[in-house]
Parts: structure tokens; sequence; C-alpha cells
């Protein structure tokens, strides 16, 4: 059975990207746009991954990893987010809500494989 | 001084050497453009011809050779890509350089400068290759396979978290050798533990190539949390005492006093409390996995580098003929002996038989040669010509290995170089002319050589368009070499094409179709005292096998008596010996067949070959003998036994006595003959095939 | 006609085939060989129809009567062989030469050399490099390497 990756990004390029580069890669993949929506279909549904972005309206990624975190199905499921360079200490604070690991902005396609891949097993 | 002792021209020798291995690298690696031994070879070759070039007066050699070098460094690094125009500039380059070494007063400059400025081109053109993927970790090359402990617990909410330790296990074990410990020490009592929590902590002894870096990037995401700790294990250290200590786990000092207090050193230090159950165990498994990896290390050292020399071939000769006459003189020594009753001298003499066999042995070891040397060069001659005839051929081998005495394998050079030019030219059609006739577009050149009795049978075959029957008769009645009409079988009509003169081609390229190939084939074949034979279906193909006697100097022999003559019958053809039934032995005429286990075997009554006036025996002996296809009985009047053969060549004058292949001296002295087999045999198969036709 | 009148005399060894007398250049004998046993060649022409081992090597025995059209002979104990250097096709080659009789190593000097007589001949004169004298009688010396090298 197929693993299941929710992806929460604002910016629809950038979901269109990581929707194309995973589903590629036999993974199935559920987006959302925001914290809140993500939230939502995070309750309803059972994904093995969660991949976010941080800044996002209606809910940030943050809030979004301290929700997740809430949820007694969502202990143990690994939670990647993006972040840039320059936000170390954003990093930090992701890392202290509870995510597992990060991916460094702006990144090429295998690089995103390689990180799920690390993280999630094949 | 002679010639062996002046550097330049050792310089020659191994230069000559060392662009023979150039030429094979670079052809194995059009074929295998990612193999980095092909790449090593090529480049280590051009690096010495370039050093020892200076040092020995070559400088043209040397400075022309250092561009290359240069080029196939870059290769070395990935820098440059091995592709097929860099590898056509590198065969011609080694072309150039052989001339700058043997030949330099007749150097074309013009030629060096181009094929330098098309191997600056390629160099140029070339980017530095990026990296494609972020790849596992670079291989330190210089450091080789190292041994580290990585010992990692990860911060308790780690599970919660979405990290699973499982992962980072299986990622380790991607980069070596692992051996993995659990630790359990960390586990509370079952009452306070929590079900999402992470207690378990990990010792792995990891034997890998990869940095430390690269073992640092598996923990990536969780090193801020986790208890970190990567060490490297020094190589050798196998005492449990040494690795508990070199782990910190326990003092040296109390190593010593404990492993003075036997028995088993762990099982006391853990008694008494020093060490835990966990550490010792851990420390048990490196052990356990330093002393694989060694073990493993020892398994796969390369064997030490075969060292060989250079021996003028006029010293393995001399070698060969005192050999010889051991032998001969062992054989008279060993005739002497047997009358003896003096157990003192039998032995010593039985000794000395024992030790000129082995000597024997070994000195005919030495000049022999696997054929494979001889096929190698052929590969570059397919390459050149295919490219120049614009075909598409393929060569494959076969029995690379089989050994031929030196001397004749340098004598088959030439005669191969024909046959596989003419197949090339005339055999294998044109990529469209074979896709026409539903061939794959591919032709298919194959060198096979495989022992068969007494003989090496050397094949070509290719699946052209077979010989031209119709052509080769108009051509052989049209110069008079058959009366027109007359009915020849394909043998006797393919033979027709060794003639000297002869040739059915069309077109005379420059490679061959003025017929002076096939016959100088036929000759220098025969001079080996073999044969050859061709066969060919039209459409599909032709197929020339060189049949050669083995022209071992020392062989096995039977001795046999024929009337007032005694002969020698290589024992490498002798397949059984037994009585001629006296039925068969009265039977005057019609067919000599004798029933060996319900096969009729054909003989020959070597009485009449040899016409021996002596009376004929009463019981006569069948040595039935085999070319490897057809076996026939010889028939003799007493088969006397073994003999150590030391095979001498026959002089020009008896060139024409075809039964006999050489002759050898007998322990008495006297001189015998050695019975050709090959010819007896197919001299008893044409007189069946008469007398069955008459 | 054969050889000119050549001024030169040579060291020769001069040996006894039936009733004739030949010679042969000195610097070409190897040694002088009691008969030894010999090896019949089946098959081979009559002119070398045998083997000898000589100090291990196997060297064809060659009968000059068959070249000369002399009858064959029982061998006597009178009867050598004489082991020569001879040039086949360009390449040196060690053969023995049967002889009746073997005399001795005598200079045969530019004034007993004469030309070969044509007239009366019983033998080919291509095979005779020139005729000699010694004391009365005439001594042949055969051309070695021509008659060896003919069929």
């Amino acid at each position: 059975m197929a693993k299941t990756i929710l992806s929460v990004d604002d910016s629809a390029s950038m979901r269109q990207m990581v929707k194309l580069t995973l589903s590629g890669a036999g993974y199935d993949v559920v987006e959302a746009e925001d914290g809140r929506a993500a939230l939502a279909k995070a309750q309803g549904l059972g994904v093995n991954m969660v991949l976010t972005d941080l800044n996002m309206p209606n809910m940030d990624g943050l809030s979004l990893i301290r929700e997740l975190r809430k949820l007694s199905a969502y202990k143990g499921v690994p939670i990647i987010f993006l972040t840039t360079e320059s936000d170390a200490a954003k990093k930090g604070e992701a890392k202290a809500a509870g995510a597992t690991a990060w991916i460094v902005k702006p990144f090429q396609q295998e690089q995103l494989l390689n990180v799920v891949k690390k993280v999630l097993g094949s | 001084m002679n010639a062996q002792t002046d550097p330049a021209q050792t310089f020659r020798e191994e230069a000559a050497d060392l662009l023979a291995q150039l030429e094979e690298a670079l052809l194995g690696l059009e074929q295998a453009p990612g193999d980095h031994e092909l790449i090593d070879t090529a480049f280590r070759a051009l690096h010495t011809i370039k050093g020892s070039g200076a040092m020995f007066g070559f400088a043209a050699a040397a400075g022309f050779t250092h561009h290359l070098e240069n080029a196939f460094e870059k290769v070395r690094h990935g820098d440059l890509a091995p592709t097929s125009d860099l590898i056509g500039v590198a065969l011609e380059a080694k072309d150039h350089i052989r001339a700058l070494i043997e030949t330099p007063d007749e150097i074309d400059a013009g030629r060096g400068e181009s094929l330098l400025a098309r191997v600056a081109e390629l160099v140029a053109s070339a980017a530095p290759q990026a990296p494609r993927v972020p790849s596992p970790g670079k291989a330190d090359p210089a450091s080789g396979p190292a041994t580290w402990r990585i010992r990692f617990r990860l911060a308790q909410d780690a599970l919660v978290r979405g990290t699973n330790p499982l992962l980072l296990l299986d990622e380790l074990r991607t980069l070596g050798n692992c051996t993995l410990v659990a630790l359990t020490e960390g586990v509370p009592e079952m009452e306070d533990i929590d079900p999402t929590g992470c207690y378990l902590a990990w010792d792995v002894i990891l034997t890998t190539e990869q940095s430390k870096a690269t073992i640092e990037d598996v923990f990536i995401f969780v090193i801020d949390d986790a208890e970190l700790t990567i060490e490297q294990v020094p190589a050798g250290t196998d005492k449990l005492g040494e690795i508990l200590v070199n782990r910190g786990d326990v003092a040296a000092e109390v190593i010593e006093t404990a492993a003075s207090n036997q028995p088993r050193l762990g099982t006391l230090l853990v008694k008494d409390g020093t060490v835990s159950e966990d550490r010792l165990r851990s420390a048990l498994a490196e052990q356990t996995h330093l002393r694989e990896v060694e073990g493993a290390k020892a398994a796969a050292a390369p064997p030490p580098a075969a060292g060989s020399i250079r021996v003028p071939a006029e010293r393995l000769d001399d070698l060969m003929d005192q050999v010889g006459e051991l032998v001969i003189a062992e054989a008279r020594l060993k005739q002497l002996v047997a009358t003896s009753h003096d157990p003192q001298v039998k032995a010593i003499a039985e000794e000395i038989e024992r030790l000129a066999n082995g000597l024997r042995d070994t000195t005919m070891g030495i000049r022999m040669v696997p054929i494979g040397s001889l096929f190698g060069r052929f590969r570059r001659l397919v390459r050149d010509l295919s490219k120049e005839l614009g075909k598409e051929v393929a060569l494959t081998m076969a029995g690379e290995e089989t050994e031929l005495d030196k001397t004749v394998i340098e004598r088959l050079n030439d005669p191969l170089v024909h046959i596989i030019r003419n197949s090339l030219d005339h055999g294998v059609e044109d990529t469209v002319a074979r896709i026409r006739a539903g061939k794959p577009p591919q032709g298919q050149v194959h060198l096979s050589a495989v022992h068969s009795g007494a003989q090496v049978l050397i094949t070509i075959r290719d699946d052209g368009k077979g010989l031209d029957r119709a052509g080769i008769r108009a051509k052989a009645e049209e110069q008079g070499l058959i009366p027109a009409g007359t009915d020849l079988n394909d043998n006797e009509l393919f033979q027709l094409i060794f003639h000297p003169g002869f040739s059915t081609a069309k077109q005379v390229t420059s490679l061959s179709g003025r017929g002076v190939g096939m016959d100088v084939v036929k000759r220098a074949i025969t001079a080996l005292r073999g044969t050859v034979n061709v066969t060919s279906t039209p459409g599909r193909g032709t197929e020339i096998t060189l049949a050669l006697p083995l022209t071992l100097a020392i062989i096995d022999g039977l001795l046999v008596r024929v009337g007032n003559g005694r002969y020698v019958i290589p024992l490498s053809a002798v397949e059984e010996c037994v009585q001629l039934p006296i039925a068969d032995d009265l039977r005057h005429t019609g067919r000599n067949f004798l029933n060996i286990r319900g096969e009729l075997v054909p003989f020959l009554r070597l009485r009449d070959s040899f016409r021996s006036t002596l009376a004929a025996d009463p019981y006569q002996k069948v040595v039935v003998v085999s070319t490897g296809e057809r076996r026939i009985g010889l028939v003799v009047d007493q088969v006397i036994g073994d003999h150590q053969t030391v095979i001498k060549s026959l002089s020009k004058l008896h060139a024409d006595a075809d039964s006999f292949s050489g002759a050898t001296i007998l322990g008495d002295g006297t001189v015998a003959l050695i019975l050709d087999v090959g010819h007896l045999v197919a001299a008893s198969h044409a007189q069946e095939l008469r007398r069955q036709a008459s | 006609m054969t050889a000119a009148n050549d001024n030169h005399s040579f060291e020769a060894l001069t040996f006894g085939l039936a009733d004739e007398i030949f010679a042969i250049d000195a610097q070409a004998v190897r040694e002088i060989l009691d008969l030894i046993p010999v090896t019949e060649v089946p098959g081979a022409r009559s002119f070398v129809g045998g083997l000898i081992n000589v100090r291990g090597k196997v060297v064809p025995l060659a009968d000059l009567k068959v070249k000369f059209g002399m009858k064959p002979s029982e061998t006597n104990i009178d009867t050598r062989i004489v082991v020569v250097e001879i040039d086949l096709d360009g390449e040196p080659t060690i053969v023995g030469l049967l002889a009746d009789k073997v005399y001795e190593v005598a200079e045969i000097s530019g004034a007993s050399i004469e030309e070969t007589p044509e007239i009366g001949m019983k033998w080919r004169p291509d095979f005779i490099k020139e005729i000699g004298k010694r004391g009365n009688d005439f001594i042949i010396i055969p051309d070695i390497d021509r008659v060896f090298a003919s069929e």
C-alpha cells in the first residue's frame, strides 16, 4: 500500500512541484493550502508523513505542528517543515514544537526525495 | 654489454608492453566507459612511458605522451569523459608514441601536432561534471576502510516526534559492514515505562570507506537532541581487554589485574561489577566485528604482484635442448639400471627420473603461452577494419586460455590476420545488405581455440555471405586449375582458393583481394605441419579451421615395433591397444575393419605402409589412435612401452615423408621416427573413400 | 662446362665411393664416424633413406652413389660416415654422407685442377664442381649444395 503524504503550502506552484515529485516516486499526496485546512484534513485521514511550510495564513506551520502533536494519532508521524537559510531561529522553534526534520529552501527534487526517504524509509 | 643491459633497449621493450596494455585498456574502455580499472591502467601506462622516456633519451616521446597523460588524469578525476572520440584519438596517439620510440627518424611531425590539437580540443570542451545526485558520501580513496564505533541514544520523546531509529540503523547499514548492539540499561522498570518513550541506545560498529562526515549525516535531524559519539577504532585491536580500555569502559590497570586471574576476562569483569553486561556484550560484538574485518581483509588482499622477467628466446631454446638431452640420458640410464640388482642404484635412478620429468614439465610450461595474447591483438584490427569498411562487426572469442608453444603463436599472427581481413572484406556484408537478408545488422566474427587429441584447432567463423561456389569454380576453370566440368566436392573446391594468384574478388581493395592472402596462409600453416579446412554455407557464413600439431618438444610416446623398425606414437593420440583378431588379420582383400565393442574401426597395417620385409609377428597388435574426429587402428608387430620422447624435427630433406612428424633418440642411442597420427588417419580415410567410390 | 681453371688450392677430405675418389672441402667436414645403426625412413627418397644419431642430433644419412648413378653396395668394415655441414635452401644443415672408404685430408692444389671433361661422363656435369688429380687418380669434387638441392 502506498504511503500517504500531507503537503501543506500556500504557494500553488510549490504544492504542484511537491505533488509531482512525490507522486512520481510512488507516494500518495494530499494537499492543503494552510494550517487550518491541513488540520481539518488530518483529523479525518491517516497519513504517513506531513510536509509543511512555516509561513502560511490562517494558521502558520508552527501552530500546525503543535496542534498535530496533540492528536494521539499523530504521535510518531514524521513532520517535515520547510525553512530558509537565514531562519535558524525558526528551526529551533519548529523542533521544539515537535517537528522531525526539515528541508532548506530552495531545494531540488532530488533533495526532497532524499529527505523523505530518510525520514519515512522507502 | 649486450642489448639486454642497454637501458634504452629495455625501455623500448617496456614501452612496447605498455603500449599494448594501453591499447587493450582503451578498447575495453570503449565498451565499458565507467570501468575505473581500465582508466587507471591507461593512465599508468602513459605515466610510465612519459617518466622513463624522459630518462632514457626519448624526449620527443615523453613530451608527446605528457599531454595524453594530462588528459587521462582528468578522466581519472571524472572531469573528462572517455568518449568514443577521445578513445579514437588516444589510439591514434598510441601509434604515434610507438613511432616516436621505434622509428624516431621517420616521424611525421604534422601528425603529432594534429593529434595533440584534437586532444586539447576534447579536454577544453569537457566541463567538469556536476554531481547529479547528492551521493551518500565521498569515499576518501587514500584512507581505505576504517572501523568506527558509533554510540547513540535518542531523546526520550524522539519517537513521538516521528523519528524512527530503525531507519537510522538501516542507513548506517548502507554505509558498510555493521555490527549492532542494543543497549538496554536505560530501560526502566515495567511500571515506569512510557510506551511512547525511547529508552534504548545503540552501539554500532561500522567498517566503512565513507568519511566521518557521512556518518554524521545520518543523524542530521536528531543530532541536536541525541547523545551521539563517533569514534574511530584503531585497526588491529582484537583483544577484549584492549577494546574495553579503548572504549573507556574499564581502566587499563583493572584489565591487567583481571586478566592475570584467569579464566575469562569478560566474565570476571562482569562478575565483579566492573563492567556492565550491556557493555561487555557490546565490547564482545566489537571484537567479533574487528576479527571479521581483518579476516576479510586478509582474504581479499591482492596476491603479491606476480613478478616476471624477460628472457631472450634463445636462452629458452638452449634450456629446452639441454632438458631434452637430460631426458634422453635418463632414458638410457633407466635401461641400464633395469638389469641391475643394486637397490641403491635403482632408487637413485628413479629419483633422477622423477626430477627429469619435473624439469621437463616446468620447462615446457615456460614456452607455452595462452593464445589469448594473440587473439587480443585482433580486437584492434577488427575495430579499425570495420570502421574503414563502414561495416558493423563484433569480434567474439572462446578458448583464449588454450596454450600453444610460443614460436607457433608468433607464426600464426600473419595467417590469422589474412583470414580475418578476408572475412571482413569479402565475407561479412554491409549493414544494408544484412538487413535485407534478414540478418542482424551487426556482423559476427568468432575466434576459438581448443585442444583436440594431439592438436590445437583454431577456428575463424563469420556469419557473412559465405563463399561463392560458382565464382570459385569459374575462376578455377579460367585459370586452368581444374578442367571444365570436373566433379568436385565442397572440400576440394574450397581448397582451390589456396592456390597462388587465386582471387574471386570483383573489387581489389587495399586490404585483400589480390589473391596474395590465402596461399600465404596455407604455406604458413603447412610449414607448421598443420592443415587448413574450409566449410561454408551460402548466405550463412564461412568457417575456417586450422589444425596444428602441438609442437611440444617433449611428449609422452608409445614405442612400437613394425618389422625391423621402431616408431613412436604420441600417447595423447592413443586411445587403447587391442590384439588383432586372427580372422581380421587373415582377410587380405576388401575392407580392413575390426570390431571394437560394437563399433567398426578401420585399421592400417603399418607393415604394408612401411614396406617391411621381416616376417610378421604371429599376434599383431592394434594401437587405436584418434584425431578427435576419427579413429583408426594402427597394426604393429609389437607394442614395446612408454617412452619419454624428445621431439627432434626432421630436416627439409625428409619433408616429403609425411607419415612422420619428427624423430627421437631412444635409450639405446638409435633414432626412431614419430608417427604423424593426423596424416595417417587422413590417408586411411581417403583410401576408404576411394574404395567406396570404385 | 663447369669450373674454369682457378688457381686456388684447398684442403679436402678424400673418400671413395665404389671405384671413384671424391673430395669435399675439409672446412665443411664436422666429423667422421664409424658405421653406426641407421634408421630407415619409409617413404623417403632413396638418396636420403636413413637417419643417424650424431651426438644427440638426428641427422639425415645420404648416399651420394644414388645421385651419381652408381650401384648401391653393401657396407663393410671400411664404411664410414662423413658428417658435413651443407647449405640447404639458405640454411646451414648437418648431413651424413656414406663413404665406402675414407682416405686422407689432402691439399688439392690449383695445378692439378682441370676442367671437367665432358665426353664420357657418366654423371651429371652440374653435380660436379671441378675435377682434381691426385697422383694418377682423378678426384671428383662434387657441388654438394647443388646435389642436395635437387629433387
